[in-house]
């Protein structure tokens, strides 16, 4: 049985002091905007979980890479637990940032670069689960799933790129809100960068226990296999 | 025989066995072809297009249709590799996998584009717009040939599966979307009379697909198909 490092359980410890402590400096120690009200709040965690996915997503195609050189099933657990918990960020960002909007935009959804990416990002490795689920081996599910991690991350920029070009043609209809419509003061700023270390923490937190998952869940299935 | 000119040798044989046996049994192009047409009266009267509308719907049921046909094809192309293991027997010849990669898009993209060259006059018939162009058929090539070249690879892969040819649609197009905005966007310019300069942008768009997708075919599809 794999152990688990006592740099895993700091780790724990350390997202979730940093988590915590990001809330409080949000809930008690950032002024509201002054045209948006409270919702505009969302915009700490909105931000941190959607840089906290798209990082996640790199990081898969990187672990990729890493098992199609070494062949080391590490990596495909690596790879594998980035995009499910990159999927959980995606969905975080595009349901907090669906909150804000209702209020700010009007509207749920706006068919926006940044949030149509996101849909899109979602759907995609959403695509990476049912392909795996229908691969036989493990080796197959790791070659090939790398084979369509690192497919995926060329196209993601290749799409946010071309629908941006896309509303810049066609007339923009809601200016985007995020940090370029509105200037952070101080505490404002010193909320943001604590919820980006807080998440970044996270993430690392959540990557790691996943990928131990399934390294424990693989060392389960060869020990039932035992004679 | 030196390597190269040896390496182009295999693809043009590759692509020429495909020709050949679309020739002799007539099986996938004809398929395509009368599937984009229904694509293209299902959709007249799915969304109840008036006259009005269709000139500027024009250019999204072209490549939809495409996009929906070519599915067709590519799984086509791949499922005709895995009848009596052809595949296997083209495994084993020493011929290099990239080669056999490059050979496979080519063949599909002169299925799609015959298909495209039948689409484009019935397209100018029912919508009322002159499709006949030759900018747009240099649209049309750069278009179909991204979308094939990404297509051949995840075809590979999702014939490799349980579900083997239900799963291609799903992994294909949300990776495909940059490839079809620009392609519909750019058609939409040239339909709407815009100068050439006004299309760069997507043109650029769509070279970069095409040489990203052939780089990863060149570098992943020997990944692909080891067993």
């Amino acid at each position: 049985m794999p152990k688990k490092q006592p740099l895993l359980t700091l780790l724990n410890i350390l997202s979730a002091v940093f988590v915590i402590g990001a809330l409080i400096l949000i809930l008690f120690f950032t002024p509201e905007e002054a045209q948006m009200g409270a919702v505009q709040k969302v915009f700490y965690f909105h931000v941190a979980s959607a840089w906290a996915g798209m990082l996640s997503f790199v990081i898969a195609a990187v672990g990729g890479v890493l098992y199609l050189v070494k062949r080391e099933m590490r990596w495909d657990w690596l790879s594998l637990a980035s995009i499910e918990v990159g999927l959980v960020f995606g969905l975080a960002a595009i349901l907090s940032g669906m909150i804000w909007a209702h209020p700010i935009w009007n509207t749920w959804w706006v068919w926006e670069p940044r949030l149509t990416t996101t849909a899109i990002m979602e759907l995609i490795y959403l695509a990476y689960f049912i392909l795996r689920g229908a691969l036989n081996t493990p080796e197959a599910k790791a070659r090939l799933g790398a084979v369509f991690a690192i497919v995926s991350v060329i196209t993601v920029p290749l799409t946010f790129f071309s629908i941006r070009l896309y509303r810049t043609i066609h007339p923009v209809v809601f200016v985007s809100g995020d940090s370029a419509a509105f200037t952070m003061s101080p505490r404002m700023w010193n909320a943001f960068i604590a919820s980006l270390v807080a998440f970044n923490v996270l993430l690392a937190a959540l990557i790691w226990n996943r990928t131990r998952l399934a390294a424990l869940q693989t060392h389960n299935e060869l020990e039932e296999n035992l004679p | 025989m030196n390597g190269f000119s040896n390496y182009l040798h295999t693809l043009w044989q590759v692509f020429r066995k495909d020709l050949q046996v679309e020739w002799r049994g007539r099986q996938g192009l004809p398929v395509m072809l009368v599937f984009a047409l229904l694509v293209v009266f299902l959709f007249n009267f799915a969304l109840q297009l008036t006259p009005a509308l269709q000139a500027g719907l024009a250019s999204g049921l072209l490549w939809v249709a495409l996009a929906f046909a070519s599915t067709l094809g590519l799984n086509r192309s791949v499922s005709l590799e895995r009848e009596n293991n052809a595949l296997d027997g083209l495994l084993l010849t020493p011929a290099d996998r990239s080669a056999i990669f490059f050979g496979k898009t080519l063949s599909n993209l002169t299925f799609t584009t015959l298909v495209a060259l039948v689409l484009l006059p019935v397209f100018s018939l029912f919508y009322q717009q002159n499709m006949l162009n030759p900018r747009l058929l240099l649209v049309v090539l750069l278009g179909l040939g991204a979308y094939t070249s990404l297509g051949t690879l995840l075809a590979a892969l999702s014939i490799q599966t349980r579900t083997r040819d239900v799963l291609l649609p799903v992994l294909l197009y949300p990776l495909a979307l940059p490839v079809l905005i620009a392609a519909v966007e750019a058609t939409r310019g040239i339909l709407g009379g815009q100068a050439w300069g006004e299309l760069q942008s997507w043109i650029l768009l769509l070279v970069a697909c095409n040489i990203l997708f052939l780089a990863a075919g060149l570098l992943l599809f020997d990944t692909i198909l080891e067993e």
